[in-house]
Protein backbone atom coordinates (compact mmCIF):
# COMPACT_ATOMS: atom_id res chain seq x y z
CA UNK A 1 0.00 0.00 0.00
CA UNK A 2 1.41 3.34 -0.99
CA UNK A 3 1.72 5.89 1.77
CA UNK A 4 1.71 9.55 0.85
CA UNK A 5 5.17 10.09 2.32
CA UNK A 6 7.15 12.92 0.86
CA UNK A 7 4.24 13.68 -1.44
CA UNK A 8 4.62 16.37 -4.06
CA UNK A 9 1.81 17.38 -6.35
CA UNK A 10 2.11 19.63 -9.37
CA UNK A 11 -0.87 20.99 -11.15
CA UNK A 12 0.06 21.84 -14.71
CA UNK A 13 -2.10 22.87 -17.55
CA UNK A 14 -4.43 19.82 -17.91
CA UNK A 15 -1.96 17.60 -16.10
CA UNK A 16 -1.34 16.61 -12.51
CA UNK A 17 1.89 14.93 -11.48
CA UNK A 18 1.98 13.47 -7.98
CA UNK A 19 5.21 11.97 -6.71
CA UNK A 20 5.10 9.67 -3.69
CA UNK A 21 8.37 8.41 -2.31
CA UNK A 22 8.44 5.43 -0.05
CA UNK A 23 11.73 3.83 0.94
CA UNK A 24 13.45 2.79 -2.26
CA UNK A 25 10.38 3.09 -4.46
CA UNK A 26 8.83 6.09 -6.15
CA UNK A 27 5.25 6.14 -7.37
CA UNK A 28 4.33 8.83 -9.84
CA UNK A 29 0.62 9.35 -10.45
CA UNK A 30 -0.20 11.00 -13.75
CA UNK A 31 -3.57 12.58 -14.26
CA UNK A 32 -4.64 14.32 -17.46
CA UNK A 33 -2.95 14.79 -20.84
CA UNK A 34 0.64 15.55 -21.75
CA UNK A 35 0.90 17.74 -24.82
CA UNK A 36 2.88 20.64 -26.24
CA UNK A 37 1.38 23.06 -23.71
CA UNK A 38 2.67 21.24 -20.63
CA UNK A 39 5.43 18.82 -21.73
CA UNK A 40 8.18 21.19 -20.54
CA UNK A 41 6.52 21.44 -17.16
CA UNK A 42 6.12 17.66 -17.06
CA UNK A 43 9.86 17.34 -17.67
CA UNK A 44 10.59 19.74 -14.83
CA UNK A 45 8.21 17.86 -12.55
CA UNK A 46 9.97 14.54 -13.09
CA UNK A 47 13.48 16.06 -13.07
CA UNK A 48 14.06 15.04 -9.40
CA UNK A 49 13.66 11.43 -10.53
CA UNK A 50 16.83 11.77 -12.58
CA UNK A 51 18.99 11.74 -9.47
CA UNK A 52 20.10 8.96 -7.15
CA UNK A 53 21.31 5.39 -7.55
CA UNK A 54 19.25 2.31 -8.42
CA UNK A 55 15.96 4.14 -8.86
CA UNK A 56 12.77 2.12 -8.82
CA UNK A 57 10.04 4.21 -10.42
CA UNK A 58 6.47 3.23 -11.11
CA UNK A 59 4.10 5.46 -13.07
CA UNK A 60 0.42 5.06 -12.40
CA UNK A 61 -1.00 6.02 -15.79
CA UNK A 62 -4.65 5.15 -15.09
CA UNK A 63 -5.60 8.83 -15.11
CA UNK A 64 -3.47 9.76 -18.11
CA UNK A 65 -5.65 10.54 -21.10
CA UNK A 66 -3.11 11.31 -23.84
CA UNK A 67 0.57 11.86 -24.55
CA UNK A 68 2.09 13.69 -27.47
CA UNK A 69 5.57 12.97 -28.81
CA UNK A 70 6.91 15.62 -26.40
CA UNK A 71 5.63 13.45 -23.57
CA UNK A 72 7.20 10.37 -25.17
CA UNK A 73 10.54 12.18 -25.25
CA UNK A 74 10.30 12.94 -21.53
CA UNK A 75 9.60 9.26 -20.80
CA UNK A 76 12.54 8.32 -23.03
CA UNK A 77 14.86 10.76 -21.28
CA UNK A 78 13.83 9.42 -17.90
CA UNK A 79 14.14 5.80 -19.04
CA UNK A 80 17.71 6.39 -20.28
CA UNK A 81 18.62 8.09 -17.02
CA UNK A 82 17.11 5.23 -14.98
CA UNK A 83 18.92 2.55 -17.00
CA UNK A 84 22.22 4.43 -16.68
CA UNK A 85 21.76 4.31 -12.91
CA UNK A 86 20.95 0.57 -12.88
CA UNK A 87 17.37 1.23 -11.94
CA UNK A 88 13.99 0.27 -13.31
CA UNK A 89 10.98 2.16 -14.55
CA UNK A 90 7.53 0.79 -15.20
CA UNK A 91 4.38 2.40 -16.58
CA UNK A 92 1.23 0.68 -15.42
CA UNK A 93 -2.54 0.78 -15.87
CA UNK A 94 -2.35 2.76 -19.08
CA UNK A 95 -5.63 3.18 -20.90
CA UNK A 96 -5.77 1.56 -24.36
CA UNK A 97 -5.88 4.89 -26.24
CA UNK A 98 -2.66 6.05 -24.62
CA UNK A 99 -1.13 2.61 -25.00
CA UNK A 100 -1.81 2.85 -28.72
CA UNK A 101 0.47 5.90 -28.92
CA UNK A 102 3.28 3.85 -27.40
CA UNK A 103 2.52 0.92 -29.73
CA UNK A 104 2.42 2.75 -33.06
CA UNK A 105 5.60 4.71 -32.32
CA UNK A 106 7.47 1.60 -31.15
CA UNK A 107 7.87 3.02 -27.64
CA UNK A 108 6.29 -0.15 -26.24
CA UNK A 109 9.53 -1.82 -27.35
CA UNK A 110 11.73 0.35 -25.16
CA UNK A 111 9.59 1.21 -22.15
CA UNK A 112 8.17 -1.41 -19.83
CA UNK A 113 4.39 -1.13 -19.74
CA UNK A 114 2.35 -3.45 -17.56
CA UNK B 1 59.47 -14.61 15.76
CA UNK B 2 63.11 -13.76 16.49
CA UNK B 3 65.04 -11.91 13.80
CA UNK B 4 68.70 -11.01 13.74
CA UNK B 5 69.81 -7.38 13.75
CA UNK B 6 70.23 -7.23 9.99
CA UNK B 7 66.68 -8.43 9.40
CA UNK B 8 65.35 -6.05 12.07
CA UNK B 9 66.98 -3.17 10.16
CA UNK B 10 65.20 -4.25 6.99
CA UNK B 11 61.94 -4.48 8.92
CA UNK B 12 62.46 -0.96 10.33
CA UNK B 13 63.06 0.36 6.83
CA UNK B 14 59.79 -1.30 5.78
CA UNK B 15 57.87 0.44 8.60
CA UNK B 16 59.30 3.83 7.60
CA UNK B 17 58.47 3.37 3.96
CA UNK B 18 55.03 1.84 4.43
CA UNK B 19 53.14 5.03 3.38
CA UNK B 20 55.22 5.17 0.19
CA UNK B 21 54.47 1.50 -0.52
CA UNK B 22 50.74 2.13 -0.03
CA UNK B 23 50.87 5.08 -2.39
CA UNK B 24 52.85 3.06 -4.90
CA UNK B 25 50.28 0.26 -4.78
CA UNK B 26 47.60 2.76 -5.83
CA UNK B 27 49.80 4.19 -8.59
CA UNK B 28 50.55 0.74 -10.02
CA UNK B 29 46.86 -0.20 -9.95
CA UNK B 30 45.86 3.05 -11.66
CA UNK B 31 48.52 2.68 -14.35
CA UNK B 32 47.49 -0.89 -15.10
CA UNK B 33 43.78 -0.10 -15.05
CA UNK B 34 44.23 2.85 -17.42
CA UNK B 35 46.44 0.86 -19.78
CA UNK B 36 43.99 -2.07 -19.97
CA UNK B 37 41.10 0.32 -20.54
CA UNK B 38 42.94 2.19 -23.29
CA UNK B 39 43.79 -1.06 -25.05
CA UNK B 40 40.26 -2.37 -24.57
CA UNK B 41 41.46 -5.52 -22.80
CA UNK B 42 39.04 -7.18 -20.43
CA UNK B 43 40.57 -9.14 -17.61
CA UNK B 44 39.08 -11.40 -15.00
CA UNK B 45 40.88 -9.68 -12.14
CA UNK B 46 43.27 -6.87 -11.29
CA UNK B 47 44.55 -6.54 -7.75
CA UNK B 48 47.44 -5.16 -5.76
CA UNK B 49 48.68 -5.40 -2.20
CA UNK B 50 51.48 -4.31 0.08
CA UNK B 51 53.16 -7.20 1.89
CA UNK B 52 52.14 -7.26 5.53
CA UNK B 53 54.81 -6.81 8.21
CA UNK B 54 54.09 -10.33 9.45
CA UNK B 55 54.55 -11.81 6.00
CA UNK B 56 57.80 -9.88 5.45
CA UNK B 57 59.11 -10.95 8.85
CA UNK B 58 58.33 -14.57 7.96
CA UNK B 59 60.22 -14.23 4.71
CA UNK B 60 63.22 -12.64 6.47
CA UNK B 61 63.23 -15.36 9.08
CA UNK B 62 63.47 -18.01 6.37
CA UNK B 63 65.76 -16.31 3.85
CA UNK B 64 66.98 -13.11 5.46
CA UNK B 65 70.58 -13.91 4.46
CA UNK B 66 69.60 -13.32 0.80
CA UNK B 67 68.58 -9.70 1.29
CA UNK B 68 71.13 -6.94 1.78
CA UNK B 69 68.54 -4.16 1.86
CA UNK B 70 64.78 -3.91 1.67
CA UNK B 71 65.12 -3.14 -2.03
CA UNK B 72 66.29 -6.71 -2.57
CA UNK B 73 62.84 -7.90 -1.45
CA UNK B 74 61.16 -7.33 -4.79
CA UNK B 75 57.59 -8.19 -3.85
CA UNK B 76 56.88 -5.77 -1.00
CA UNK B 77 54.48 -4.16 -3.45
CA UNK B 78 52.76 -6.70 -5.64
CA UNK B 79 50.15 -6.53 -8.37
CA UNK B 80 48.36 -9.29 -10.18
CA UNK B 81 46.51 -9.44 -13.46
CA UNK B 82 44.27 -12.45 -13.98
CA UNK B 83 43.30 -13.02 -17.60
CA UNK B 84 40.38 -15.07 -18.85
CA UNK B 85 42.50 -17.17 -21.18
CA UNK B 86 46.02 -18.50 -20.81
CA UNK B 87 47.11 -17.16 -24.21
CA UNK B 88 46.23 -13.64 -23.04
CA UNK B 89 49.01 -13.75 -20.46
CA UNK B 90 51.54 -13.08 -23.24
CA UNK B 91 49.51 -10.09 -24.45
CA UNK B 92 49.46 -8.67 -20.94
CA UNK B 93 53.16 -9.29 -20.45
CA UNK B 94 53.93 -7.44 -23.71
CA UNK B 95 51.94 -4.49 -22.39
CA UNK B 96 53.75 -4.62 -19.06
CA UNK B 97 57.11 -4.61 -20.86
CA UNK B 98 56.15 -1.46 -22.72
CA UNK B 99 54.72 0.19 -19.63
CA UNK B 100 57.34 -0.56 -16.97
CA UNK B 101 61.08 -1.08 -16.70
CA UNK B 102 61.39 -4.83 -16.28
CA UNK B 103 64.25 -6.24 -14.22
CA UNK B 104 64.91 -9.34 -16.32
CA UNK B 105 67.46 -10.82 -13.92
CA UNK B 106 64.81 -11.14 -11.23
CA UNK B 107 61.79 -11.94 -13.42
CA UNK B 108 60.66 -15.52 -13.87
CA UNK B 109 58.36 -17.33 -16.24
CA UNK B 110 57.16 -20.18 -14.06
CA UNK B 111 55.32 -21.57 -17.06
CA UNK B 112 58.69 -22.50 -18.56
CA UNK B 113 60.25 -23.77 -15.36
CA UNK B 114 58.32 -27.01 -15.16
CA UNK B 115 59.70 -30.16 -16.76
CA UNK B 116 57.63 -31.59 -19.60
CA UNK B 117 56.31 -34.34 -17.36
CA UNK B 118 55.44 -32.05 -14.44
CA UNK B 119 52.31 -30.05 -13.75
CA UNK B 120 51.85 -27.32 -11.19
CA UNK B 121 52.19 -23.60 -10.67
CA UNK B 122 52.05 -21.68 -13.94
CA UNK B 123 52.42 -17.94 -13.73
CA UNK B 124 54.55 -15.17 -15.13
CA UNK B 125 56.30 -12.95 -12.59
CA UNK B 126 57.96 -9.70 -13.61
CA UNK B 127 59.93 -7.49 -11.28
CA UNK B 128 59.29 -3.95 -12.49
CA UNK B 129 59.93 -0.30 -11.75
CA UNK B 130 57.80 2.64 -12.73
CA UNK B 131 59.71 4.83 -15.21
CA UNK B 132 59.68 8.57 -14.64
CA UNK B 133 58.28 9.04 -18.12
CA UNK B 134 55.16 7.25 -16.96
CA UNK B 135 54.73 8.66 -13.47
CA UNK B 136 56.61 11.26 -11.49
CA UNK B 137 55.82 12.71 -8.10
CA UNK B 138 58.36 15.16 -6.60
CA UNK B 139 57.04 14.38 -3.12
CA UNK B 140 57.74 10.66 -3.42
CA UNK B 141 60.55 10.19 -5.96
CA UNK B 142 61.30 6.79 -4.36
CA UNK B 143 58.31 5.38 -6.22
CA UNK B 144 60.41 5.31 -9.39
CA UNK B 145 63.16 3.27 -7.72
CA UNK B 146 61.29 0.76 -5.58
CA UNK B 147 60.76 -2.56 -7.38
CA UNK B 148 57.38 -4.27 -7.42
CA UNK B 149 56.28 -7.70 -8.55
CA UNK B 150 53.70 -8.12 -11.27
CA UNK B 151 52.12 -11.54 -11.51
CA UNK B 152 50.23 -12.49 -14.67
CA UNK B 153 48.22 -15.66 -14.95
CA UNK B 154 45.01 -17.08 -16.37
CA UNK B 155 41.85 -17.62 -14.33
CA UNK B 156 42.43 -21.36 -14.14
CA UNK B 157 46.10 -20.89 -13.23
CA UNK B 158 44.85 -18.57 -10.51
CA UNK B 159 42.35 -21.17 -9.30
CA UNK B 160 45.10 -23.75 -8.97
CA UNK B 161 47.46 -21.33 -7.19
CA UNK B 162 44.70 -20.26 -4.79
CA UNK B 163 43.65 -23.79 -3.94
CA UNK B 164 47.25 -24.86 -3.52
CA UNK B 165 47.89 -21.91 -1.24
CA UNK B 166 44.74 -22.61 0.74
CA UNK B 167 45.88 -26.16 1.38
CA UNK B 168 48.79 -24.54 3.16
CA UNK B 169 51.95 -25.64 1.38
CA UNK B 170 54.50 -23.35 -0.17
CA UNK B 171 56.07 -26.00 -2.39
CA UNK B 172 55.09 -29.42 -3.61
CA UNK B 173 58.13 -30.92 -1.87
CA UNK B 174 56.31 -30.42 1.44
CA UNK B 175 53.12 -32.15 0.33
CA UNK B 176 52.78 -35.69 1.66
CA UNK B 177 53.55 -38.07 -1.18
CA UNK B 178 50.08 -39.64 -1.12
CA UNK B 179 48.52 -36.25 -2.01
CA UNK B 180 51.14 -35.10 -4.50
CA UNK B 181 49.81 -37.30 -7.27
CA UNK B 182 46.25 -35.94 -6.87
CA UNK B 183 47.46 -32.33 -6.89
CA UNK B 184 49.48 -33.02 -10.03
CA UNK B 185 46.49 -34.63 -11.74
CA UNK B 186 44.39 -31.56 -10.95
CA UNK B 187 47.08 -29.24 -12.27
CA UNK B 188 47.22 -31.23 -15.51
CA UNK B 189 43.45 -31.16 -15.85
CA UNK B 190 43.28 -27.38 -15.36
CA UNK B 191 46.11 -26.83 -17.85
CA UNK B 192 44.23 -28.92 -20.39
CA UNK B 193 40.98 -27.04 -19.67
CA UNK B 194 42.83 -23.72 -20.12
CA UNK B 195 44.08 -24.87 -23.51
CA UNK B 196 40.62 -26.08 -24.55
CA UNK B 197 38.99 -22.76 -23.60
CA UNK B 198 41.55 -20.96 -25.78
CA UNK B 199 40.85 -23.32 -28.68
CA UNK B 200 37.05 -22.97 -28.37
CA UNK B 201 37.30 -19.18 -28.24
CA UNK B 202 39.53 -19.13 -31.34
CA UNK B 203 37.08 -21.35 -33.24
CA UNK B 204 34.07 -19.22 -32.26
CA UNK B 205 35.89 -16.06 -33.30
CA UNK B 206 36.79 -17.72 -36.60
CA UNK B 207 33.15 -18.67 -37.13
CA UNK B 208 32.02 -15.11 -36.40
CA UNK B 209 34.52 -13.69 -38.88
CA UNK B 210 33.35 -16.14 -41.57
CA UNK B 211 29.72 -15.25 -40.95
CA UNK B 212 30.45 -11.52 -40.99
CA UNK B 213 32.18 -11.85 -44.34
CA UNK B 214 29.29 -13.96 -45.72
CA UNK B 215 26.81 -11.29 -44.60
CA UNK B 216 28.98 -8.53 -46.05
CA UNK B 217 29.38 -10.39 -49.35
CA UNK B 218 25.65 -10.84 -49.68
CA UNK B 219 25.54 -14.65 -49.57
CA UNK B 220 22.60 -14.27 -47.26
CA UNK B 221 20.75 -17.49 -48.10
CA UNK B 222 23.82 -19.38 -46.94
CA UNK B 223 23.92 -17.59 -43.59
CA UNK B 224 21.92 -19.43 -40.93
CA UNK B 225 19.92 -17.23 -38.59
CA UNK B 226 21.42 -17.27 -35.11
CA UNK B 227 22.30 -14.71 -32.49
CA UNK B 228 25.72 -13.99 -34.03
CA UNK B 229 24.53 -13.71 -37.62
CA UNK B 230 21.55 -11.55 -36.67
CA UNK B 231 23.85 -9.20 -34.77
CA UNK B 232 26.18 -8.95 -37.78
CA UNK B 233 23.22 -8.40 -40.07
CA UNK B 234 21.91 -5.57 -37.90
CA UNK B 235 25.22 -3.76 -38.35
CA UNK B 236 24.24 -3.34 -42.00
CA UNK B 237 21.20 -1.39 -40.77
CA UNK B 238 18.75 -3.34 -42.93
CA UNK B 239 15.60 -1.62 -41.62
CA UNK B 240 16.95 1.94 -41.73
CA UNK B 241 15.15 3.00 -44.90
CA UNK B 242 11.78 1.73 -43.71
CA UNK B 243 12.19 3.30 -40.25
CA UNK B 244 13.12 6.64 -41.77
CA UNK B 245 10.19 6.47 -44.19
CA UNK B 246 7.84 5.81 -41.25
CA UNK B 247 9.35 8.69 -39.24
CA UNK B 248 8.91 10.98 -42.27
CA UNK B 249 5.12 10.57 -42.06
CA UNK B 250 5.20 13.33 -39.45
CA UNK B 251 8.60 14.79 -40.42
CA UNK B 252 9.95 13.05 -37.37
CA UNK B 253 13.09 11.35 -36.11
CA UNK B 254 14.09 7.76 -35.50
CA UNK B 255 15.25 6.74 -32.03
CA UNK B 256 17.84 3.96 -32.28
CA UNK B 257 16.80 1.08 -30.08
CA UNK B 258 17.95 -2.50 -29.73
CA UNK B 259 16.51 -4.96 -32.24
CA UNK B 260 17.95 -8.10 -30.66
CA UNK B 261 14.61 -8.93 -28.91
CA UNK B 262 13.28 -9.59 -32.43
CA UNK B 263 15.77 -12.40 -33.00
CA UNK B 264 13.65 -14.98 -31.17
CA UNK B 265 10.49 -13.64 -32.81
CA UNK B 266 11.99 -14.10 -36.27
CA UNK B 267 13.06 -17.63 -35.35
CA UNK B 268 9.50 -18.35 -34.20
CA UNK B 269 8.30 -17.00 -37.55
CA UNK B 270 10.29 -19.81 -39.11
CA UNK B 271 13.04 -17.63 -40.56
CA UNK B 272 15.95 -19.98 -41.21
CA UNK B 273 18.50 -17.74 -42.87
CA UNK B 274 19.36 -14.05 -43.04
CA UNK B 275 18.16 -14.29 -46.64
CA UNK B 276 14.65 -15.07 -45.32
CA UNK B 277 14.66 -11.78 -43.38
CA UNK B 278 15.82 -9.85 -46.43
CA UNK B 279 13.00 -11.39 -48.48
CA UNK B 280 10.48 -10.43 -45.79
CA UNK B 281 11.87 -6.91 -45.88
CA UNK B 282 11.62 -6.69 -49.68
CA UNK B 283 8.14 -8.20 -49.91
CA UNK B 284 6.43 -6.51 -46.99
CA UNK B 285 8.09 -3.10 -46.54
CA UNK B 286 5.36 -1.34 -48.48
CA UNK B 287 2.65 -3.01 -46.39
CA UNK B 288 4.53 -2.14 -43.19
CA UNK B 289 4.74 1.47 -44.33
CA UNK B 290 1.05 1.64 -45.30
CA UNK B 291 0.09 0.32 -41.85
CA UNK B 292 2.28 2.97 -40.18
CA UNK B 293 0.80 5.65 -42.45
CA UNK B 294 -2.73 4.72 -41.38
CA UNK B 295 -1.72 4.72 -37.71
CA UNK B 296 0.48 7.81 -37.59
CA UNK B 297 -0.80 10.25 -40.21
CA UNK B 298 -2.40 13.27 -38.59
CA UNK B 299 -1.27 12.33 -35.08
CA UNK B 300 1.70 14.71 -35.04
CA UNK B 301 3.77 11.96 -33.40
CA UNK B 302 7.20 12.91 -34.67
CA UNK B 303 9.39 10.32 -33.00
CA UNK B 304 9.43 6.59 -33.68
CA UNK B 305 11.81 3.84 -32.67
CA UNK B 306 13.98 1.95 -35.15
CA UNK B 307 12.23 -1.23 -34.03
CA UNK B 308 8.86 0.03 -35.24
CA UNK B 309 10.02 -0.94 -38.76
CA UNK B 310 10.65 -4.58 -37.77
CA UNK B 311 7.51 -4.61 -35.64
CA UNK B 312 5.35 -3.60 -38.61
CA UNK B 313 7.19 -6.00 -40.94
CA UNK B 314 6.44 -8.87 -38.55
CA UNK B 315 2.80 -7.80 -38.30
CA UNK B 316 2.38 -7.73 -42.08
CA UNK B 317 4.23 -11.03 -42.49
CA UNK B 318 1.94 -12.72 -39.93
CA UNK B 319 -1.21 -11.34 -41.53
CA UNK B 320 -0.09 -12.16 -45.09
CA UNK B 321 0.72 -15.72 -44.04
CA UNK B 322 -2.83 -16.08 -42.72
CA UNK B 323 -2.05 -16.36 -39.00
CA UNK B 324 -4.64 -13.67 -38.23
CA UNK B 325 -5.30 -12.09 -34.86
CA UNK B 326 -4.07 -15.15 -33.00
CA UNK B 327 -0.72 -14.82 -34.76
CA UNK B 328 -0.49 -11.18 -33.73
CA UNK B 329 -1.28 -12.03 -30.11
CA UNK B 330 1.53 -14.59 -30.22
CA UNK B 331 3.89 -11.94 -31.59
CA UNK B 332 3.03 -9.45 -28.84
CA UNK B 333 3.18 -12.13 -26.15
CA UNK B 334 6.64 -13.12 -27.38
CA UNK B 335 7.84 -9.53 -27.33
CA UNK B 336 6.31 -8.22 -24.12
CA UNK B 337 5.11 -11.28 -22.21
CA UNK B 338 1.49 -12.46 -22.05
CA UNK B 339 -1.10 -9.71 -21.51
CA UNK B 340 -4.85 -9.57 -22.05
CA UNK B 341 -4.43 -6.23 -23.82
CA UNK B 342 -2.69 -7.98 -26.73
CA UNK B 343 -6.02 -9.38 -27.98
CA UNK B 344 -7.41 -5.87 -28.13
CA UNK B 345 -4.34 -4.60 -29.94
CA UNK B 346 -4.41 -7.52 -32.39
CA UNK B 347 -8.08 -6.88 -33.15
CA UNK B 348 -7.42 -3.18 -33.76
CA UNK B 349 -4.50 -3.89 -36.10
CA UNK B 350 -6.47 -6.57 -37.94
CA UNK B 351 -9.19 -4.00 -38.60
CA UNK B 352 -6.63 -1.48 -39.81
CA UNK B 353 -5.06 -4.07 -42.12
CA UNK B 354 -8.47 -4.79 -43.65
CA UNK B 355 -8.98 -1.08 -44.28
CA UNK B 356 -5.83 -0.81 -46.36
CA UNK B 357 -6.39 -4.16 -48.08
CA UNK B 358 -3.42 -5.87 -46.52
CA UNK B 359 -5.62 -8.90 -46.03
Amino acid sequence: MWQPNNKAMKNNNNMNVTINKQDEKTLVVLDGRIDSTNADQFQQDVAPLMEGDNPDIEFDCSGMTYTSSQGLRVFLLLQKSVVARNGKMVLRDMNPRVKEVFDITGFSNIITIV
Amino acid sequence: MKLDMHCEMILNEYREKLPVFEKMKGVVLDLLRTCLKEKGILVSGLEARVKTEQSLAGKLELKGYKYHTLENVTDVVGARIITYYSDEVDIISALAEKLFDVDWDNSVDKRKMLEIDRFGYLSLHYVCRIPETLYKDPETPQINHIPFELQMRSTLQHVWANMYHDIGYKSDVEIPIEYQRNMTRLAGMLELADEQFCRIRKEINGYRRTVQSMVANGNLDEVPLNGDTFRSFLKMRPFKRLAEKIAAINQGEVYEDNLMPYYKVLLAMNMKTIGDIVRMCNEYSEGAYQLALLQLAGTGLDIVTYSVAVQNLCIVFILKKGFGEAGLVKLFDALYGPNEYHKQRAKRIYGQAQKINLI
